[in-house]
């Protein structure tokens, strides 16, 4: 049932952005991190999409000409940044080399809030077109009413 | 179903929710580097449909690419979502007449 399936698009959609917008909020949390498990600063990480098959139960067992594989959303990659930390002079700070200067994470502030508004806004597609289709499933079943 | 119009009928209401998919696949990847947008040549397709061949999918021309290779543009989705659904309501209403019209007519016919 092709309507049923487009909600699974959508909804994996929705969650690919969710889980952009996750890594978007720990990059903005981590800004000033200068110590993490893999040591020298926090990198800044952002979500690689890809379009991948949605995985409905029935779709298996009632593939359609148009089950075309790729359709839903995927995260592909978590990519990390490979920007050179920006030094500050901090002599005091525990984490100064020898002369002195602190490796912060290079973060931009608007990037982060440009891609965050990116995000919201294609979530806010997805719930869009999930609930149009919702609206065509209970059109639908109003036939059976009469 | 009842007669070869509302057949048909059921049958645009079965492209329309393929379509459907395609659109909310096209919104769901509007962040997917490399993604292409993709359609269906929906007067073409009703035709062949009708003479009982399956729609196939085709990629639109002439939409901007951006740097990632992804060509999918919003407001173009956004605009085929509504007008689906507005498309989808409007023949799911015609159909209901038919059912309708058919009810009633047995119901006469009872006297």
């Amino acid at each position: 049932m092709s309507l049923f399936q487009s909600l699974s698009v959508s909804a994996s959609g929705m969650s690919a952005q969710r889980f952009r917008t996750e890594l978007l909020a720990q990059n903005i949390a981590n800004s000033e991190t200068t110590r993490t498990e893999e040591g020298g600063p926090y990198r800044r990480q952002d979500a690689v999409f890809q379009s991948a098959g949605v995985s409905s139960p029935f779709s298996s067992a009632f593939q359609s000409s148009l089950d075309a594989p790729n359709t839903g959303v995927a995260i592909s990659e978590v990519q990390i940044d490979d920007k050179d930390p920006i030094l500050r002079y901090m002599p005091g700070h525990p984490d100064a080399d020898q002369k002195g200067y602190v490796a912060f994470p290079n973060f931009n502030p608007i990037e982060e809030m440009v891609d965050m508004t990116n995000a919201s806004r294609s979530f806010g597609a997805n719930v869009t077109a999930m609930n149009a289709v919702k609206d065509m499933i209970s059109k639908s079943i109003d036939l059976l009413r009469g | 179903m009842f007669d070869p119009l509302t057949g048909r009928m059921a049958q645009y209401l079965d492209l329309l929710a393929d379509r459907q998919k395609l659109v909310a696949a096209n919104i769901a990847n509007a962040d997917t580097p490399g993604y292409k947008t993709k359609d269906i040549d929906f007067h073409f397709e009703f035709q062949s449909l009708l003479d009982g061949a399956a729609p196939h999918v085709i990629e639109p021309e002439g939409l901007k690419t951006k740097n990632d290779g992804n060509n999918v543009d919003v407001d173009r989705e956004m605009r085929l979502l509504s007008e689906n659904s507005m498309r989808f309501n409007l023949v799911s209403q015609l159909v209901k007449g038919d059912a309708r019209d058919i009810r009633l007519a047995i119901k006469d016919a009872r006297g």
